[in-house]
């Protein structure tokens, strides 16, 4: 669309808009590149994988091979890890998401006290890396015996405070006081307001959060590493890269290369499709609040 | 149905307070209009009255029941908001039929009023839509189909008009109106418009600054207002107001023009209002006071001159009908009508006079 004064024929608007495809055609071979690489990876033999281009496929075509190969290694314990992140990941998220809701929507629309200080403790939240914290985890989850338990890699994970900072501002846009009122006036409770009337309203911002969430949580590898040591608990991440220190250290010369690369492969697959799913929530999402209710 | 007493009521947030000190009545089946400019704590007065805010001090009893402390579902009362606060993610009939649901009455009953209701208010046609696919007015009669589903002891309404085109402000005025007629409910209605408190009231609140000017029917509070600021606020156009001298029975304008009144008035005159349409245009040497026209609004049904007068703030002057012969530039002379003046003293007080 032609914006008034800057007209798709200007020079302006042609070099601006040249200049920003091109940053943008960077970045994606940026990220791109070492995705690229994985999927290669992915498809050849461990000899071809250090003796060939490592951009492009080879000429021996060995996905199924390697893929038969990663769900037998080891009694199939890979299909085990990849079950216990997706279940790590969505109950976390879920989790996340729900607190990071009720919290988010309790800022924006109470007022209590001490109420600044909470939220400045969330934004400071937000700033500290989780990998800072991963040792005062380990402590207190010693101290209550939850360590190399499910438990111990969800519930540090249901704090989710860059969550808490995106839904009270979202519940700020997306719901007006007035709502809440004629729900009190109709003699709806608190929570009642909020589980009938608020929560659908603030479903795309839910989704966003759910996402972030998840993707995080998919990802997470210092946490799981630290406070869990039977294989059997381990989500993919931690998993993996035990399989990768070991094929480096060349002992027991069962597990090669390709097998972690084509774990890797099929790991990062549920989120992207989770991605391609939600995205539909999160464009609703976006221009939800264009309409006045 | 209700009685709703307010005593000694006051609200403040923090050091400020927002409501002054409010005694009032409203009888059952009472319209009251609440009226003010922004910030004169007229809503607030509502959502005190609703439940929706809690009072600093003071009782409000419905039907002589002290009900200070209850939520506002337990009130009984209604509420239609200034954005009609729809539910955007539930159909109209949901909308309606929600407190209901909460109530917990059972189904068929639900169904029931929701029907009725809609019936009246000629909504049967979008009870399956959301309130996004609905127009403004449409929104609006949902709302105040939620309010009478519930069956409320009173009806509360915030501004419910001013977010409509104003067209369509004229016809959900009538229909409040007739709504009002029919249900024969006690009704609270805020707004800064004072048209619209003049015709739907029964009773006018005119507030300022947190605190109550005048309680008073539409024409008590346009024939004697009792102080400049609810002279000025009921009425349109404005009421005039002229600095002004008084000496026994004569009053001198700054402007130099005087008025012989029939009696002697107060001496702590320090303003004279009068009302547009007590004014008539006259020849020069005939008026009480000389000035030149300098704007003439014609609406068809009444003309507007807007008269410079030296040294007083223009004068507006209203005629009945479509007057041909004024024009701008003239230089005319202002008749006041002599006994439909207003005195008001230093304080803004009416100075109450048997001129």
């Amino acid at each position: 669309m032609a914006i008034a004064g800057k007209s798709q024929l200007s020079g302006k608007f042609r070099r601006n808009r040249m200049l920003l495809t091109a940053v943008l055609a960077v970045y994606f071979i940026y990220t791109f590149i070492p995705i690229f690489y994985v999927i290669t990876a992915a498809t050849k033999t461990n000899q071809d994988l250090f003796n060939t281009f490592g951009l492009w496929f080879s000429d021996d075509f060995h996905l199924w091979q390697n893929l038969s190969e990663l769900f037998t290694i080891q009694d199939g314990i890979f299909l085990r890890w990849l079950g216990n992140t997706f279940y790590y990941a969505t109950v976390s998220a879920l989790g996340a998401a729900i607190f990071a809701t009720l919290a988010g929507y309790a800022f924006a629309k109470y007022d209590f006290t001490g109420k600044k200080f909470l939220f400045a403790l969330v934004l400071g939240a937000v700033m500290i890396p989780q990998t800072a914290l991963v040792i005062p985890i380990f402590l207190l989850l010693s101290e209550v015996g939850l360590l190399n338990t499910a438990w111990a890699v969800i519930l540090p994970s249901l704090v989710f405070p860059p969550g808490v900072f995106l839904m009270r501002a979202y519940v700020d846009e997306a719901i007006s006081n007035e709502i809440i009122d004629a729900g009190r006036m109709d003699g709806a409770g608190e929570f009642h307001i909020f589980s009938r009337l608020a929560f659908r309203m603030l479903m795309p911002g839910f989704t966003t959060v759910l996402i972030l969430a998840f993707v995080a949580n998919w990802n997470n590898y210092f946490l799981p590493l630290v406070v869990l040591n039977s294989p059997e608990y381990f989500p993919v991440t931690v998993g993996l890269a035990n399989w990768y220190a070991t094929a480096v250290g060349g002992t027991g010369g069962v597990l090669l290369y390709t097998v972690v690369m084509t774990g890797a492969l099929v790991s990062i697959l549920p989120v992207i499709v989770a991605f391609l799913i939600m995205q539909r929530f999160w464009q609703g999402g976006l221009g939800a609040g264009g309409v006045k209710a | 149905m209700a009685v709703i007493t307010l005593k000694d009521v006051k609200k403040s947030f923090g050091a400020m307070s927002i409501i002054a000190n409010v005694n009032l009545t409203i009888q059952d089946r009472e319209f009251v209009i609440f009226v003010g400019p922004s910030g004169s704590g007229k809503s607030t007065l509502l959502r005190l009255v609703a439940g929706l805010e809690d009072t600093t001090s003071g009782q409000i009893l419905i039907d002589g029941e002290d009900v200070t402390n209850l939520g506002p579902a337990e009130r009984q009362l209604s509420m239609v908001f200034q954005s009609y606060a729809l539910y955007p993610t539930k159909t109209v009939r949901q909308n309606m039929s929600f407190g209901l649901e909460v109530a917990r009455l059972p189904k068929a009953e639900i169904t029931r009023r929701v029907d009725r209701v809609a019936a009246i208010l000629k909504l049967e046609d979008y009870m399956d839509r959301k309130p996004v696919a609905l127009s403004g007015g449409q929104r609006q009669r949902v709302a105040i189909g939620r309010a009478i589903v519930r069956e409320p002891v009173a009806f509360l309404f915030d501004e419910p008009l001013s977010n409509l085109d104003a067209a369509l402000r004229v016809e959900m005025r009538i229909e409040i109106a007739k709504l009002h007629q029919r249900l024969g409910a006690t009704m609270i209605y805020v707004t800064h418009d004072q048209v619209e408190a003049m015709t739907l009231a029964d009773k006018i609140v005119v507030l300022d600054k947190g605190d109550i000017q005048q309680i008073g029917t539409p024409i008590e509070l346009y024939e004697h207002p009792a102080n400049l600021f609810v002279a000025q606020f009921i009425g349109s156009p404005k009421m005039n107001v002229l600095v002004a001298r008084a000496d026994g029975a004569t009053i001198t304008f700054k402007s130099g023009g005087r008025l012989a009144l029939s009696a002697a008035t107060p001496t702590n005159v320090a303003k004279l209002g009068v009302r547009p349409e007590d004014i008539s245009l006259v020849r020069e040497e005939q008026g009480h006071l000389v000035g030149t026209v300098e704007v003439v609004e014609r609406l068809g049904s009444d003309t507007f001159a807007y008269v410079a007068v030296d040294q007083l703030d223009a004068v507006t002057v209203r005629i009945v009908g479509n007057v041909a012969g004024i024009t701008a530039g003239q230089k005319v002379g202002l008749s006041l009508d002599l006994n439909r003046l207003h005195l008001f003293a230093d304080d803004g007080k009416t100075i109450s006079t048997t001129i």
